[in-house]
């Protein structure tokens, strides 16, 4: 390397590291300081927690004063069921709309796309009603069907690219075997799917996890509020106790950034699949 | 095991059609080969027979039985595709018996008929592995060895050597030669390549635009193409062609004139005065020397040297190219004017719309050359 | 010659073929259909009517549209909110793609070291919900902890600070940008991406003909993923008229200061629940729907017919 790359390329580092900065900064602003006692908060924000100031009373009022662990299971069993049912039923569509030609298949799959751009909220108003009216009012089951709605159109135009670029010799192939066409899905097609998790997730699952205005409608006890409702309510109801609102936030973006650093690696490989393009 | 018929095929992809009027017919234990230029619906004859592509009218009968309608799996084919089409996410034995699942074969049959296949294409020590840990070669053979073990009373094979390199192309070659001697299997096979069809068939069918241009025998084919389309697909470098026109007719014999060769005399056969003729002459057939009832004359403008033989590439007097082989370590040198000639039964005559006219070779006499 | 699908369905029974194809589309089909397109049409439908106190409804007709765009007490605050959501929008296109492109850039340069780190790091803030990720920011901007105060003192901009977040004058625009601190990750992945896909030769062919990093970007690179900067720009757009978490967990549904950072989905929320100045309407709210509806059914078709025409996509 001449001296003029190695000073081109230092440049380059210090562009990237400073905006890397950026980025990560206020997350780790927020979760050190959560780990401190009130008057190091504000005496010395940048500091890490040393022994004389690490504490944790802003978790233990957290723990306290809401059902915080019901939230977590809550969004859990929400994002789980509805991200199991986006890809079954996502792949499922996706399938029989690039494999098999009937009479409406690209009229169906047009209307199936109409979700990709027009965002369902728009449609509350009503979904709402509906769920009163069916008694599923402030329950998980109304959030799981309305993201299974949101998700399915997204998925299944990224499913489909996954489909199409499945070798077609492959499904030819089982089927001269003799393999009826269900199987063909399920045992040839669907274990091929699995690079397509991850550009399914960050695209569809993601915002479900991270959604707030479909609990803010949909639920209004503190039994069916997920993690991102019921921290923004404890936000607002606390707000001059930085201990609680620092650590409500910590305990919001902690389990998150924990499975996107174990599971980063696929799901930037999912995006930058090519599937998307 | 048994035989294919095809009646009156057609295949249409909305205006455009593929396949027109295919009719063709193929014994128990035949290997046919179906061959021509990419495009010709070879590939897609075989996705018909194999039930994958459907029929737009007429009939294929496996075993003497209408399969028009019938499932792929319902009509006694197995088919090995170009891309081995092996399932990734499962082992060389989860391979050869996934389809056998759906079949009704119970398991101990399975694992027999695996077993075999397996002795057969030197696969024992694979069976545990993954296609991606496998060589191009190992795939193939894992491909026919699934194949195998439905026992189907027809094999299917789409291009299986294109996708290996030159040497392995060879090998698996023999090897799929040799499994259709100990098989006594009926295989239709496509290709594009003509050595594969000259070496494996029993008889070959050359395609060309959605029709049969010829069925045949290998050397018959290359002795006597049915057509000009056949006389240029078949050999290597291809026939030599010269325009021709029948100028007079006397004692059953017809002197034929054109460019770039000496003019000649035919059995007059069924020829008028004033045909328009094609003659057609293979390179390997042309050799140095002044008898002979074709000769044809050209400036050398490259030769190509491969060793045992060599190409020469001639420019003829109305400008137009021939190539003739040259055997031996003496080649002619660019700009040299040298005259070739052929024997009479070397010599393909097709009339004007491309079709072989037959020439009785036994009238033919040497030294017909006439010097104009 | 062959088909692209496989033509199977030509040799199936015909009731096997619809069997399949409701096993397959059924579960799909229903759950859509019931759940995104009917509320959608049902909220459409809805904004045509009016109820009393006792709750009955009747039909209008089009006056509750009259009622948002004529009736100041309504379209001020709509026109407000559409004024606030195109700032949103523009801060968005000005920032977000600018900077998604150069980090793409800078990450797809060959041999760049720690790009799996880098990429890593800088896509963080995307995962995060947005309630979470403005109330940290109202928290780093506030006066009260001093975090960016003092940031801004140790580089000598001591005097630059100010309550940007309470300010009537700055709020939009500071939201704004928090939010595309947040975003910036997907132009800057989905360029990347499509930087990746750009053939390694081509760049060598420029190379070899002379041109430098900086030119191979502008002059090969830059116009070759103009498609997905344009397929980004349209996703932000979309993004943008339907944003409401930011706002409404920094600032609350009233959209503080005095209505400055109020746009289309926080004003839909206030028309729709009501608030302490207001109460609930779900007919106007359902009218409020409709017109987001076709302001970003309205953008996309000037994205279809003006943008993506004009952009060439090009095979490799």
């Amino acid at each position: 390397m001449t001296a003029e790359q190695r000073a081109k390329s230092l440049g380059v580092h210090l562009v990237l590291i400073a905006y890397s900065l950026l980025a990560v900064g206020p997350i780790l602003l927020v979760v050190m300081n959560s780990f401190k006692v009130r008057s190091a908060i504000f005496g010395s924000p940048l500091a890490p927690p040393d022994a004389a100031t690490f504490s944790l009373v802003g978790y233990e009022k957290v723990f306290r004063s809401s059902h915080i662990l019901t939230y977590y299971s809550n969004s859990l069993i929400v994002t789980l069921v509805s991200m199991a049912l986006v890809l079954l039923f996502g792949a499922m569509a996706a399938w029989a709309l690039t494999e098999y030609r009937f009479r409406g298949s690209t009229a169906l799959a047009l209307f199936l796309s109409i979700g990709i751009m027009v965002p369902i909220r728009l449609g509350s108003v009503a979904i709402l009603n509906m769920m009163r009216s069916a008694g599923l009012n402030d329950t998980l089951t109304a959030l799981i069907l309305v993201y299974v709605a949101q998700g399915l159109p997204m998925s299944i135009f990224i499913l489909s690219e996954f489909i199409q670029q499945i070798p077609r010799d492959l499904r030819d192939a089982a089927r001269c075997d003799g393999v009826p066409e269900t199987r063909i899905f399920f045992e040839v097609v669907a274990p091929l799917l699995r690079p397509a998790i991850a550009t399914v997730a960050v695209f569809t699952i993601v915002p479900i996890w991270n959604d707030l205005w479909f609990p803010l409608i949909l639920t209004s006890s503190d039994s069916t509020h997920t993690v991102t409702l019921g921290v923004q309510q404890f936000l607002g109801q606390y707000i001059t106790d930085w201990n609680s609102v620092l650590a409500a936030l910590s305990m919001a973006i902690l389990p998150v950034v924990m499975i996107y650093v174990i599971l980063s690696r696929q799901l930037i490989a999912g995006l930058t699949s090519g599937a998307v393009k | 095991m048994a035989n294919l018929r095809i009646e009156h095929l057609n295949k249409r992809y909305g205006a455009t059609t593929v396949l027109k009027d295919i009719n063709l017919g193929i014994e128990d234990g035949e290997f046919v080969v179906l061959v021509g230029p990419s495009g010709c619906g070879k590939s897609t004859l075989l996705r018909m027979i194999a039930g994958l592509d459907g029929v737009s009218s007429g009939d294929i009968h496996i075993a003497e039985r209408c399969v028009n309608t019938l499932a792929p799996a319902a009509r006694g084919i197995a088919m090995v595709f170009q891309s081995y089409a092996l399932y990734p996410h499962m082992n060389v034995r989860k391979n050869m018996t996934f389809g056998l699942k759906f079949t009704g074969v119970a398991p101990a049959e399975r694992e027999r008929r695996v077993a075999e296949a397996a002795r057969m294409l030197r696969l024992v020590d694979l069976l545990d592995r993954y296609p991606r840990d496998l060589s191009g070669g190992q795939r193939q053979r894992v491909a026919i060895g699934r194949a195998i073990v439905r026992q189907p009373a027809v094999f299917l094979f789409d291009e299986p050597l294109s996708n290996l390199d030159a040497a392995l192309r060879v090998s698996t070659r023999v090897e799929i030669a040799n499994l259709h001697r100990v098989l006594k299997a009926t295989i239709v096979y496509v290709t594009h390549d003509q050595v594969e069809a000259m070496t494996l068939a029993d008889r070959i069918v050359v395609m060309n635009n959605g029709r049969i241009e010829q069925v045949g025998k290998p050397l018959d084919l290359y002795y006597e193409p049915a057509n000009l389309f056949v006389a240029g697909f078949i050999g290597s470098p291809a026939m030599n062609f010269f325009d021709a026109k029948v100028e007079t007719i006397e004692g059953g014999r017809a002197r034929v004139a054109g460019a770039g060769f000496l003019n000649l005399d035919l059995p007059a056969a069924s020829l008028k005065v004033g045909d328009t003729l094609t003659l057609g002459v293979r390179p390997e057939h042309l050799v140095r020397g002044v008898n002979g009832p074709f000769a044809a004359e050209g400036i050398v403008e490259l030769v190509e040297r491969l060793g045992e033989a060599s190409f020469a590439y001639l420019r003829r007097v109305d400008g137009r190219m021939f190539v003739a082989e040259v055997r031996g370590r003496r080649t002619p040198s660019r700009g040299e004017t040298v005259t070739l000639v052929a024997a009479a039964p070397d010599v393909h005559v097709f009339d004007a719309s491309g079709i072989r006219v037959a020439m009785p070779i036994a009238s033919w006499s040497d030294g017909a050359i006439v010097q104009s | 010659m062959a088909e692209p699908v496989s033509n199977i369905t030509a040799q199936m029974p015909r009731a096997k073929l619809a069997g399949l194809l409701l096993f397959f589309l059924g579960p799909a089909v229903v759950i859509y259909t019931l759940f995104s397109i009917y509320p959608l049409v049902a909220t459409m439908a809805l904004s045509t009517y009016t109820s009393d106190p006792s709750g009955a409804r009747s039909f209008v007709g089009l006056a509750n549209f009259e009622t948002l765009l004529g009736d100041a007490l309504w379209s001020k605050p709509f026109w407000n909110a559409l004024g606030n959501n195109l700032i949103f929008f523009a801060v968005h296109m000005c920032m977000q793609n600018p900077i998604g492109i150069a980090l793409a850039g800078l990450l797809s340069l060959p041999g760049l070291r720690l790009k799996g780190f880098y990429r890593t790091v800088m896509f963080l803030p995307t995962m995060l919900s947005v309630v979470i990720v403005g109330f940290s920011w109202n928290l780093i901007l506030s006066p009260l902890w001093g975090v960016a105060a003092g940031a801004l003192k140790a580089v000598g901009l001591g005097s630059l600070f100010a309550p940007w977040l309470g300010l009537e004058s700055s709020a939009l625009v500071t939201l704004s940008l928090i939010s595309v601190w947040q975003f910036v990750g997907i132009p800057m992945m989905l360029i990347y991406a499509a930087l990746l896909n750009i053939p390694e030769e081509l760049i060598d062919a420029a190379r070899v003909d002379g041109l430098g990093q900086f030119r191979i970007f502008f002059h090969i690179k830059l116009p070759l993923v103009l498609p997905t900067i344009s397929l980004v720009s349209v996703l932000t757009f979309v993004a943008n008229f339907n944003a409401f978490d930011l706002i409404y967990s920094v600032k609350g549904a009233l959209a503080g200061p005095n209505f400055a950072t109020d746009i289309l989905g926080t004003f839909f929320y206030r028309t729709f629940f009501g608030n302490q100045l207001q109460l609930g309407n779900p007919t106007m709210g359902a009218a409020v729907a409709t017109v987001m509806f076709f302001i970003i059914l309205l953008g996309l078709c000037l994205y279809l017919f003006l943008v993506q025409r004009r952009i060439r996509r090009y095979a490799f």
